[in-house]
């Protein structure tokens, strides 16, 4: 049997699928725990099922995206290691990048003809070990950090807690759209509008499609689409990506 | 039971269920390459792995740090737990807590804020866990339709596609803390096209400047 047939054999998918279990375990007992606490503290039923079905439904998109990741790596690291890489605490654009980092330390290729038995599992290790920082900063800082930040909140009044957190979002936001600005106008060289607009093209799309659904969703007949309206405009700017990526539109020159 | 017993009883609990979850998370995570590395009937090379930590693995610390700091205050103890064992924290998890917390219409630093933010990460988190098995049980028949070229684009696009929307969002009903952030990520973006790689970490300057500029704005109105 070749490397890559045992990097897809039975008792891989044994082990990742068992901790991906684990995982979901977790994730079903913090969503059962929230739910029952919510309904404790007097929150309303209706509120908390519209949590469920707007998070539900958004994460489509985003997850069939992560699935992609895990088509592009099974070439080299077969399908059950990367399964439970963006199953479970990895992100999409840390995967590939730290996979192919850890090849090169390792001296080989990230390609499937290349990996060794003892390149995979060193891979797979740098992998693990270089994004578990954010669990271990959890697991002794959260309760502290946490109670912290709640403390000079109560002293300027409950408002400037929810301002906060929004002009946080927002920073957050303007700099991917920043980003995307930049990819566009330097990205071929600074200044010379040579870069792809597509990543632009695709936001501004979206954020059409979201004003859009904002709209329709106050109307009566339409207020389900409220809590679907990410997800659609979503949809929407990744459909304009495709129309204008086929009509040689937003690539870079 | 009254509210603040729950509340009470809930917190702490969370604390150490959510301790506990990160520390098995972790050491399967850790053990998991030395249990393939059984199966196969190799271990992973040590040295090479440090080799690979000091080259790719500092940015990825800081970029961790930086995203714990930002995220924990945004998502409350039992959703930061959550995210961070779950992943997929920028992509998905923040904007599917944020977009929650406004359905909702709960306020950040309240208890029901924390309720819906870990609600919403947990199902996120089932959803993808699914669609992933899904996909990996159907490989076969999905991979050419998902990897079609035409279609390539977006999936390529699918953050720009969500930063797109939440922007709309956002900036609609907050635009004068939004404008200064904005120019500022845009020109260094635009004058030093080499921090593209760098974006999760200038989250934090971006978000102190929207913060400071949501104090100022805060002052003003009370001074009026």
């Amino acid at each position: 049997m070749d490397v890559l047939s045992q990097l897809s054999s039975g008792p891989l998918y044994l082990i990742c699928g068992g901790i991906i279990a684990f995982v979901a375990v977790i994730s079903l007992v913090f969503a059962i725990r929230a739910w029952r606490a919510g309904l404790a503290i007097g929150m309303d039923r209706a509120v908390l099922k519209k949590v469920v079905t707007s998070s539900a439904s958004f994460s489509v998109l985003p997850a069939v995206a992560i699935l992609l990741g895990v088509i592009a790596l099974s070439g080299s690291l077969g399908i059950p290691w990367p399964w439970l890489r963006l199953s479970v605490i990895g992100a999409l654009h840390y995967e590939t990048q730290v996979a192919q980092g850890a090849a090169e330390q390792v001296g080989i290729e990230l390609s499937g003809s290349a990996m060794t038995a003892q390149a995979f599992v060193t891979i797979a290790l740098l992998m693990s070990v270089c994004i578990m920082w954010g669990m271990i900063l959890n697991l002794f800082l959260n309760r502290r950090y946490t109670e912290r930040i709640q403390r000079p909140q109560q002293k300027q009044g409950a408002g400037f807690g929810d301002r906060a957190m929004t002009a946080m979002f927002i920073g957050l936001v303007s700099a991917y759209i920043g980003s995307y600005i930049g990819a566009f106008v330097s990205g071929g060289g600074v200044l010379s509008f040579a870069g792809s607009a597509l990543p632009l093209l695709t936001a501004v799309f979206a954020a059409l499609a979201m004003a859009l659904f904002t709209r329709l969703s106050k109307r009566e007949g339409f207020r389900w689409m409220e809590e679907f309206s990410l997800a659609l405009a979503m949809l929407a700017g990744m459909a304009a990506a495709v129309v204008l990526s086929l009509a040689g539109i937003g690539g870079a020159i | 039971m009254n509210r603040e017993k729950v509340i009470e009883q809930y917190t702490r609990r969370t604390h150490i269920l959510g301790r506990i979850a990160s520390l098995v998370t972790l050491i399967l995570l850790v053990g998991a390459p030395f249990a393939i590395g059984a199966v196969l009937g190799a271990m992973p090379d040590l040295g090479a792995a440090a080799r690979g930590f000091a080259a790719v693995g500092i940015v990825w610390t800081v970029s961790s740090v930086v995203e714990f700091l930002v995220y924990t205050p945004m998502l409350g103890s039992g959703g930061s737990y959550l995210a961070f064992i779950t992943g997929n924290l920028i992509n998905m998890k923040i904007p599917c807590a944020i977009n929650a917390r406004d359905l909702s219409g709960v306020k950040a630093g309240t208890k029901e804020n924390e309720i819906v933010s870990t609600l919403s990460i947990a199902v996120s988190s089932l959803v993808t866990i699914l669609v992933l098995a899904l996909g990996v049980l159907l490989l076969q028949p999905l991979t050419p339709v998902l990897q079609n070229e035409a279609l390539r684009p977006a999936f390529d696009h699918v953050v720009p596609a969500l930063f797109g929307a939440m922007a709309y969002k956002y900036y609609r009903k907050n635009i004068k803390l939004a404008v200064w952030p904005l120019l500022l990520m845009s020109a260094l973006f635009i004058f030093v096209p080499a921090l593209q790689s760098q974006t999760s970490i200038l989250i934090l300057p971006s978000g102190a400047l929207a913060i400071f500029l949501a104090w100022r704005q805060m002052k003003k109105e009370a001074r009026a």
